[in-house]
């Protein structure tokens, strides 16, 4: 079988069921576990193969509307008026809204939880204003009894556009005669700021050391220019949402989300209402990526539901997902870096332009500043520029900015390795970061775990494989920050003894799982007898969204000091039952135990025990936890792939591909390793066949999984992992984030190996069939 | 006449009567049982979260197969069981055995796409066949999965489809055949007035009948595009008329010399039969939309509804296939090289069906080649189709048939480029090198093709020369490259033993030992 490797996974500290006691109570991760690092089903995982998980779109509430959006059929246009009379005429239809039910905001970057959020842009991007910024921006949505109504609405809605020149390239818009996306903006950024308005939003820059001395002193220097197509999280389940306002101006939103607190915010600043008379109840989720950390429906159906009275549903078609949400931006990089003889890298230089959409905020920022961050390098200067675009506002995809960038400069490394006739992994461990390196982006490193990911590379059998003739092999290694931020957590400890765990962050991959571990390890009891749920906005304090790679490790830490919260009454209990002193009681393998003789001759206490008496020794017991988690450990992995490509069609086939991560502590290594899997398939994805196709009026050509070619089955290997644990000391079991790094090295690993096969670099995205044919041709 | 469909669910029959025509079934799974269990994530067919099996008799078994519920009509699911993902397990304790392997691998992450998956893997569960990663992907083609990078779904399938179902649907499978049996009729079934009605005819005559006076009604075969016309093209479609119910339109006819294919014959009932032809069909079909696809989706309605990007025309042209056509009394036969006119214009009139397809075999000394060009493997519109089929005697070409698809506004043989290789010696490297010369001089006189978004005017135009080397190189047995366009041609899949007929000739044709 082609491609079928080894599915032998190394992984040093895993084990396979619960091992010994110990004494718990939030230790350091290298003493022994029984929950951490464990491979228990999943507490939903039953719900997920039945059927019975309720997503977004199967809330069903009696009398519900079905709410349609129209949307812009031209990519940039002035909107003349809107007529919606006849619509709203229309027997059936329960609530027309526009831009006009929308109060403006001022244009200002204000804080909304862990972001800096513009809401004069957020109130234009999910019902357009003065102008129809892409193909697919909302214009006006209405509520109807049933679909076919609502439809019939839509199309009965007169909007007189006035089409205005369109761009979507990001060259193009920074020229100075573009078509201007928005006529007031000022690039920020530049001193002094320039008095013309432009598609420049920002521009950034991050300098350490001098580069200029940097490439004096180097022997080789390689530059080069690479573009990426935008490419999107392309998340199964389409968003989906249901809005139901009650009469004293109060609103219920169930949605599909991966931060309903954040949802909160934004909707109630939006509609205008205080965020306490707005709860908003997470359904699962079927996949997000970054992409349903942002409102697009949401604010739309809430509104329509104040309108009509009504509860509305509201769902995205596909081909809606594809016009009007979020991709990753496209980006055009140059790349510049100089070396000496002996591999040594002495100068990093880039330049990034990133598309951000119609609205400014593309990830850029953190494509800076991770575009050299696995490199120990002395002299770096990255610049970036925030471009706006007739595209959709671009939206945060698994480590926003950072594959783009680091696709460039993985590409540049390989190259130079191949010129020295260095080995490029040999090259990367020469320059890698470690513990004390100065980052490129400004902070020292902590413990990180770069240089194990590229010696467990090294000693993986796949490294030493043989390649048959035509294959080539390639390696990439990768960064992210992973962050930690605003979180609670309750442990509610029920009569019966079993605890039910309430996490503020919707479970987007197993997290569920995680978190029990975490509270089953440090409450020292059965992770069976834990139940965890994902709490609305009414039932804890504010809890950001899930992203960033957080939520194992900030809801993991919180739910570990809700732990111990419950701990410290639970010996405070046996305490009082014991009548000795609390710090006479230890906590042990889920029980209360005298710390020592003197304290006294005691049968334990078991969890169930003292809960089934609490009511006598001062009533309920909840562990809480509320936490501004810092010190997530950064993200580091480096990935091994083949590739066997075929001259004539010019298709390109991976036969091998092995994810070698620092998790710091997999908690649930099946889910760590499902992380790298699929981050690793994404990867494949963008390097190999996703993109966006416009035509020349801007209007995209494949807003569907047919023409948009998301990785089949037959696509991918089996994907080999290993896991390396290099813990992280600000995590109670060393924790780091794991959902993000593993989709940045793909696209560099993979064009390393085409390269390798072929002896042609590949500097644009996607490696598509007719490029490579093409430029198979070229060679002869 | 029948004014309503039956169909079986959880073990019952269930008769329905309102039936607006255009329901489709994930409707009616989603907004009229309640059953939520099956999701809509694209509603094209695309994506697999809406699959759901079907059961139905075939050759006096119990056959489930996969299909998109978003894009099947309701009506059309007369006579069949359906089966959804809410039915298999009747408890938490007792789950169906592919669901506990999905559970064990830990194969959902946000679990959005596993109702899709279970299904599936449902309809391979009860293929009897023992799962391996090549048989897993093909049954997988039509599940998209973002999450999970596939692995612990393919070790699941490996898990748990071990060729031997034993679940409560093997258990009850009597009584279930025994309900199948019952709803077999021969009536026809019309739901609605003469304005909007779901009809579908049991017999050829009543089709005919039906259609004469109801000219401008829907023709569907198995709804793979229709569906997409009501969900995705928001068409209104009131009268629908649907072919699955006529018997003599799901004949399947081998004999020595042709294969003839009823009209309203799935690709899926096909495959077999067509799999003898050449393998080259076979890797083919395989790779024809998907499972769920292939399931529904019938050879007459894809050539019917002359789709210049069709998978099927270009190789059932070079092949000399004619298609018989009736309206009224009237027949008549013609070469489906000819039925095809003009970009979305066939010789058909309104009203007039397409009753079967009849494709000749080629003779020994015919030689035959397809391929399939495509930016995805798997589930995925053709960039270019090629298909060969060259006579050859004394080893000269002395016939040659060439037609591609993609490559122009129809599917269309490739005249002038034919008469370049009249005369080629196939053996001779020299002379093939001076036919593709030759061959290349008359391309354009051929093709024009376009340039959209699933490939360029430029890449179409030299892969479809590239297909042409490798056709002419491959027929003189001197392979081109080890991997092929379409996978390797390797026939150990055929389960027939029908080999010797045309391809005995081709020793790299039987290396069944190549991986796939």
């Amino acid at each position: 079988m082609k491609g079928e490797a080894d599915s032998a996974v190394d992984r040093s500290k895993a084990k396979d069921g619960p091992a010994g006691g110990s004494e718990t109570g939030g230790e350091k991760g290298d003493t022994p576990t029984r929950w951490i690092g464990t491979r228990p089903v999943r507490p939903d995982g039953v719900d997920k193969v039945t059927g019975r998980a309720r997503f977004g779109a199967d809330v069903h509430l009696p009398n519900m509307l079905v709410g349609k959006v129209l949307r812009s059929p031209h990519a940039h246009a002035r909107i003349r008026s809107i007529d919606a009379s006849a619509a709203s005429a229309l027997p059936g239809v329960k609530a027309v809204i526009t831009r006009d039910d929308f109060e403006d905001r001022p244009s200002e970057f204000v804080p909304a939880g862990e972001m800096l959020v513009n809401y004069r842009d957020m109130v234009r991007n999910v019902m357009a204003r003065e102008k129809a910024l892409y193909e697919g921006h909302a214009v006006a949505a209405v509520a109807a009894v049933n679909e076919r109504i609502a439809r019939q609405a839509l199309s009965m809605i007169r909007v007189a556009y006035e089409p205005l020149a369109h761009v979507i390239d990001v060259d193009e818009a920074m020229a100075p005669d573009a078509p201007l996306v928005h006529e007031d903006l000022i690039t920020a950024g530049v001193e002094p700021p320039p008095t013309a308005p432009s598609n420049i939003a920002k521009r950034i820059e991050f300098v350490h050391g001098d580069v200029s001395k940097g490439f004096a002193a180097a022997d080789i220097v390689v530059e080069r220019s690479f573009r990426t197509c935008p490419v999107h999280q392309g998340y199964i389940e389409p968003h989906a949402c249901v809005a139901s306002f009650s009469e004293d101006g109060q609103a219920d939103l169930w949605c599909s989300t991966q931060g309903h607190f954040v949802v909160r915010g934004h909707c109630a600043k939006l509609l205008g209402m205080e965020v306490s008379k707005l709860r908003v109840i997470a359904s699962e989720i079927g996949g997000g990526f970054g992409g349903k950390t942002v409102v697009y429906l949401e604010p739309l159906a809430l509104m329509l539901s104040r309108k009509s009275g009504h509860p509305v549903k509201m769902a995205m078609t596909r081909e809606e997902i594809f016009r009007a949400t979020g991709p990753a931006p496209g980006t055009h990089i140059r790349v510049k870096v100089g070396m000496r003889n002996d591999g040594r890298i002495v100068a990093g230089e880039a330049e990034l332009k990133y598309q951000a959409g119609a609205f400014q905020g593309s990830p850029v920022q953190a494509g800076c500043m991770c575009a050299f961050a696995p490199y120990d390098i002395e002299h770096v200067k990255v610049i970036g520029h925030d471009v706006v675009v007739n595209r959709p506002k671009a939206a945060a995809y698994r480590a926003p900015g950072a594959p783009q960038s680091e696709f460039a400069v993985e590409s540049v490394i390989d190259e130079m390795a191949r010129k020295i006739g260095m080995d490029p992994l040999q090259l990367r461990l020469a320059n890698a970061a470690k513990e004390g390196v100065k980052a490129a982006y400004g902070p020292t490193f902590g413990p990180i775990g770069l240089v194990e990911t590229l010696e467990a590379a090294r000693d993986h059998p796949h490294y030493r494989a043989p390649l048959a003739p035509g294959q080539g092999r390639g390696i990439a290694s990768g960064f992210w920050f992973n962050i930690g931020g605003q979180t609670c957590a309750t442990l509610n400890l029920g009569e019966d003894g079993t605890v039910a765990l309430v996490a503020g962050t919707p479970d987007i991959g197993g997290s569920r799982a995680s978190l029990c571990l975490q509270a089953a390890e440090t409450l020292g009891v059965d992770a069976t007898r834990i139940r965890p749920r994902i709490g609305d906005t009414a039932t804890l304090g504010y809890t950001f969204l899930t992203g960033g790679s957080r939520t194992t490790f900030a809801s993991g830490m919180a739910v570990i000091e809700a732990a111990n919260d419950m701990i410290r009454q639970l010996r405070k209990r046996a305490a009082m039952i014991w009548d000795i002193d609390a710090d006479a009681v230890r906590w042990v393998d889920g029980e209360a135990r005298p710390a020592g003789a003197n304290a006294g001759e005691f049968t334990p206490l078991s969890l169930a025990e003292i809960a089934g008496s609490a009511g006598k020794t001062g009533g309920p017991i909840v562990g809480r936890a509320q936490i501004n988690a810092q010190g997530a450990g950064p993200g580091f992995g480096t990935h091994l792939v083949d590739v066997d490509v075929d001259r004539e069609t010019g298709r390109v086939s991976i036969l091998r591909y092995t994810v070698i991560q620092d998790a710091g502590r997999a908690v649930h290594p099946d889910y760590v390793e499902g992380q790298l899997q699929g981050g690793a398939v994404q990867g494949i994805g963008w390097a190999l066949n996703e993109e966006y196709i416009y035509d020349d009026r801007g209007r995209l050509q494949n807003p569907g999984f047919l023409d948009y070619r998301i990785p089949v089955c037959s696509d991918v290997p089996m994907i080999d992992t290993v896991i390396v644990e290099v813990p992280n000391p600000s995590h109670p079991y060393g924790v780091r984030g794991v959902g993000e790094t593993p989709i940045v090295p793909p696209m560099a690993a993979i064009a390393n190996a085409i390269n390798d096969a072929l002896g042609i670099r590949f500097t644009d995205l996607p490696i598509s069939p007719p490029k490579v044919l093409k430029s198979l041709r070229e060679i002869g | 006449m029948r004014n309503h469909i039956r169909f079986i669910r959880k073990g019952q029959i269930v008769e329905l009567s309102d039936v607006s025509p255009t329901e489709t079934l994930l409707d009616y799974l989603r907004l009229r049982e309640r059953s939520c269990g099956t999701k809509e994530g694209c509603a094209e067919g695309d994506c697999g979260a809406c699959t759901v099996a079907v059961g139905r008799l075939r050759a006096g078994r119990i056959v489930y197969e996969p299909i998109n519920s978003c894009i099947a009509l309701l009506g059309m699911m007369d006579g069949l069981e359906i089966v959804t993902v809410d039915d298999l397990a009747p408890s938490d304790e007792h789950l169906h055995p592919v669901q506990s392997a999905l559970v064990s691998a830990h194969a959902s992450q946000c679990g959005f796409c596993t109702p899709g998956f279970v299904m599936s893997l449902f309809a391979l569960y009860h293929s009897r066949q023992r799962a391996d990663r090549s048989l897993v992907n093909d049954w997988l083609a039509g599940n998209l999965c973002r999450c999970t990078g596939y692995r612990p779904i393919a070790d699941a399938a490996l898990a748990a489809c071990t060729g031997e179902p034993d679940d409560a649907f093997s258990r009850r499978s009597a009584k279930t055949h025994a309900l199948l049996e019952s709803l077999i009729d021969d009536h026809d079934i019309r739901i609605g007035d003469d304005e909007s009605f779901f009809a579908a005819p049991a017999s050829e005559d009543a089709l005919v009948s039906l259609l004469e006076r109801h000219k401008d009604a829907t023709i569907v075969g198995g709804a793979t595009d229709v569906g997409l016309w009501i969900t995705k093209q928001l068409r209104s479609l009131p009268q629908i008329v649907h072919t699955g119910r006529v018997a003599s339109m799901h004949e399947v006819i081998v004999d020595d010399d042709r294969i003839e294919i009823g009209g309203a014959v799935t690709y899926a009932e096909a495959e077999a039969a067509l799999a003898r032809i050449d393998p080259d069909i076979e890797e083919l079909l395989r790779r024809l939309g998907s499972k769920q696809v292939r399931s529904l989706g019938t050879i007459g309605g894809n050539i019917a509804n002359g789709s210049p990007i069709g998978d099927s025309p270009p190789w059932l042209i070079v092949l000399g296939a004619q298609v018989e056509l009736r309206r009224g009394d009237a027949r008549r036969r013609l070469p489906l090289e000819d039925f095809f006119i003009d970009y979305g214009r066939q010789d058909r009139a309104l009203g007039e069906i397409l009753l079967r397809i009849v494709v000749p075999r080629p003779a020994a000394n015919e030689h035959f080649r397809c391929y399939k060009i495509s930016k995805r493997f798997d589930q995925d519109i053709s960039a270019v189709l090629g298909a060969f089929l060259f006579r050859i005697e004394k080893g000269r070409v002395v016939h040659a048939r060439m037609a591609l698809g993609g490559m122009a506004a129809i599917p269309k043989r490739a005249f002038h480029v034919e008469g370049a290789l009249v005369g080629c010696e196939i053996d001779d490297p020299d002379a093939r090198a001076r036919a593709m010369d030759l061959a290349a001089k008359e391309w354009e006189r051929d093709f024009s093709p376009i340039d959209d978004h699933r490939a360029s005017a430029a890449y179409r135009l030299q892969v479809s020369h590239s297909l042409l080397t490798k056709a002419l190189n491959e027929v003189a047995d001197r392979p081109t490259s080890d991997m092929r366009l379409i996978d390797r041609r390797d026939l150990h899949r055929i389960e027939i033993g029908d080999l010797n007929n045309s391809h005995d000739s081709h020793p790299n044709a039987m290396d069944p030992g190549s991986p796939r």
